[in-house]
């Protein structure tokens, strides 16, 4: 079962059918279509949190939030590596806030919710950096506070993970701690 | 040049130190004083209460870390010494909470600054929240107690060009301003204390209370989250925790009994209502929880031509309170100002938003200066406040509620710092807000500030600085605790840290709280031996 519409806190289900510009409906269904294709909360092989379902996702948001921030060289490497960063902080969030994460990750992959909820459409593989600029500034534009809040965690998550390691450091000048 | 790491070496010797997510059985530990919380309050309330002769037990659900781990590297110091892993929000997500986790507590992660409580605060409450004997007169040699136990003194060397610039700008436009107080002895003004003091330098609990405390025989007992009281009538009869794995993130299994004679809570501002709401502590007036205060920060980001360097240096040494009383105690909401360590993951979360301005700033970093307003809540009956509550799987969580007349000493705030950022030299200053861009002159920052739409998510909010939710005073409608910490219902517990505090500072809190924790232990040392005889 997936645990987006299980558990009471968070995005859960009664917030998430609060969506209702996006047809209730659909999002009520959502959970049987998780249930349909074995969704799982195992994590991806190398991850200790982040499942295989969210990784195409987060390699699609994370360069067009770290526009510029992040290495030109090998981009794909970086990427990986923020996704590192990102998996290890996870791993020591409170099982609360955990939850929320991975369920604001569930609305953002399952099948049916993505589209609605997200405008991108097709694969997450597929979207162009334009459509997840888009879809970012939607929802910090949105009336929705549960929106606001999932673009403003997004967002901090990936900010947090990037700029706290020191593959980060030469992209904005900072020479590190000193050696004592 | 080494540095020694002193806890550690006394963890060679006979302290008493239990990891408990290390336990591969149950435990039952029987002591005279069981205290919750190893920052602050708890460690000093252990140091004194241990120096009186008794047993102590202090527990603590964070781990523990000592100098030699410090290493002044963010990715490694979030995750593992900040409340739920660096995750800690207010409830609906909108304000960042900085609150340490490990053995020491926040004192471990602070940036240092001491205050004593100013003089307004005591007063109001005094006469609006029924504490008594808490006059700035009374506590004085408990401030002066603590400043010496703490090597609390104002710092000597010169400012880092950070706080130089709160201190230029306020000079240049005759606002107040002065020197920062800071625990400190032979800092080497390296600038990561909100990461672990790599030099111990810091005279946080790690290296002060807590080293007392075990030198003395009492016991430390970490990664054991305090899970319920057991109340047997008016008293409590027992202290359930549970055993935490290494990243204090899940539950062992293993479970830990405390029985004490008295219980003392210190776990902070929303842990401390949080355990009294799972317990079902009695609450007949509905107060636990209720009233408790952020100091309320925003964010203001200026562009100088020279090098600032942000990230190095004794993080705050600077501080001004030309609009903290201005308009009264209970006027329009006052600040003070101040500035943070930008250390890049720190800076970078702050500034938030995506797009290209967020790389165009951060590139900058080197010749960037934040100032932070701390806005002062709980003064004026329409102040924003939060309510302690709990989540469905019993976890604490902050529901802060803003109101306009915030949202006005929001907007009020970022003014001030845009002025004062101008004032001393500033290329350019933004807002943290996601409409904000540069702005080139002060002009422009009014005119953009004026228009800036205040609400959750579009503007940076945080705060490092958790107070009330267990209120002192001495009407039980009104208050959790009476003005000796003594719990109204529950006559062998006692609240020791800063969910006292019946609204926020008006400082930095940690010397607020060492202080008054330090005089209510001392009274209960008394109370007890007197009861034992």
């Amino acid at each position: 079962m997936s645990k987006v519409f299980t558990s009471p806190s968070g995005l859960s289900r009664r917030q998430l059918l609060k969506v209702g510009l996006f047809g209730t409906v659909v999002l009520a269904s959502a959970g049987g279509i998780a249930i349909v294709a074995g969704r799982t909360d195992t994590a991806a092989a190398g991850f200790r949190q982040l499942r295989q379902s969210d990784l195409p996702m987060l390699r699609r948001i994370i360069p067009v939030i770290l526009s510029g921030a992040l290495p030109t060289g090998q981009p794909a490497a970086a990427v990986e590596e923020v996704l590192q960063a990102l998996d290890n902080n996870l791993d020591r969030l409170s099982p609360s806030l955990n939850g929320q994460i991975m369920q604001l990750f569930d609305l953002l992959t399952l099948g049916v919710t993505r589209g609605p909820a997200t405008g991108i459409w097709g694969q997450w593989e597929d979207a162009s950096d334009e459509a997840v600029r888009n879809f970012l500034r939607r929802w910090e534009g949105s009336s929705l506070a549960l929106l606001q809040q999932g673009q403003n965690a997004l967002t901090n998550l990936i900010l947090l993970a990037c700029y706290s390691s020191p593959a980060a450091w030469p992209q904005c000048g900072y020479p590190g701690p000193p050696g004592i | 040049m080494t540095v020694r790491d002193t806890f550690a070496e006394g963890l060679k010797g006979n302290w008493q130190v239990t990891n408990a997510s290390q336990l591969e059985q149950d435990l039952t530990i029987e002591t005279d004083i069981a205290i919750v919380g190893s920052g602050a309050g708890g460690a000093t309330s252990a140091e004194i209460l241990s120096a009186a002769g008794f047993r102590v037990l202090l527990i603590e659900e964070g781990g523990l870390f000592t100098s030699s781990s410090f290493r002044m590297q963010e990715h490694e110091a979030y995750p593992a010494l900040y409340q739920e892993g660096l995750g800690r929000m207010s409830k609906d997500g909108a304000i960042t909470i900085l609150q340490g986790r490990a053995v020491g507590g926040t004192t471990l992660v602070n940036w240092t600054s001491c205050f004593r409580t100013p003089e307004p605060t005591l007063a109001h409450w005094a006469s609006e929240h029924g504490v008594r004997d808490h006059s700035s007169e009374e506590l004085a040699p408990w401030f002066a107690r603590m400043e010496e136990r703490l090597g609390i003194a104002p710092w000597s060397l010169p400012p880092n060009a950070n706080n130089d610039v709160l201190r230029r700008g306020c000079e240049t436009l005759g606002l107040h301003h002065a020197p920062i107080r800071r625990n400190v002895r032979q800092c080497w003004n390296l600038g990561f204390c909100g990461l672990g003091c790599p030099t111990n330098a810091k005279q946080s609990m790690l290296v002060t209370s807590i080293p007392a405390l075990l030198d003395r025989g009492g016991q430390l007992l970490y990664l054991a989250r305090a899970e319920r009281l057991a109340l047997d009538g008016d008293r409590v009869s027992g202290l359930e925790c549970v055993a935490m794995d290494d990243r204090c993130v899940e539950p062992t299994g293993r479970r830990i009994r405390v029985r004490a004679r008295h219980y003392i809570l210190a776990g902070g501002s929303i842990n401390t209502p949080g355990l009294l709401l799972r317990s079902g502590a009695p609450d007949p007036h509905d107060r636990v929880g209720k009233r408790t205060f952020l100091h309320l920060t925003t964010f203001s980001w200026a562009q100088f031509d020279e090098r600032i360097n942000p990230f190095y240096g004794a993080p705050q040494s600077v501080y001004s309170d030309h609009f903290q009383w201005q308009d009264g105690v209970t006027g329009a909401m006052g600040y003070k100002l101040e500035v943070p360590p930008m250390q890049p993951g720190f800076s970078a979360t702050v500034l938030g938003g995506t797009g290209v301005a967020h790389p165009q700033l951060m590139q900058q970093l080197p010749t960037s200066n934040m100032m932070i307003a701390l806005l002062r809540d709980g003064f004026h009956p329409d102040s924003a406040e939060g309510t302690v509550q709990l989540r469905s799987d019993d976890s604490p969580v902050l529901d802060y509620r803003m109101t306009d007349y915030t949202w006005d000493g929001v907007r009020r705030s970022l003014m001030s710092m845009a002025e004062i950022q101008f004032a001393a030299g500033a290329r350019s200053v933004i807002p943290v807000h996601n409409d904000a861009h540069p702005a080139r002159s002060l002009a422009e920052a009014r005119a953009m500030i004026e228009q800036l739409e205040l609400r959750r998510f579009k503007i940076r909010l945080g705060s490092a600085h958790v107070m009330g939710g267990c209120a002192m005073g001495e009407d039980p409608r009104q208050a959790v605790t009476d003005s000796l910490g003594r719990h109204h219902h529950l006559e062998n517990l006692s609240v020791h840290d800063g969910s006292l505090f019946p609204t926020s500072i008006g400082a930095n809190p940690q010397l607020s709280i060492y202080a008054i924790a330090a005089r209510l232990s001392s009274q209960l040392a008394e109370r007890l031996t007197s009861q034992s005889t």
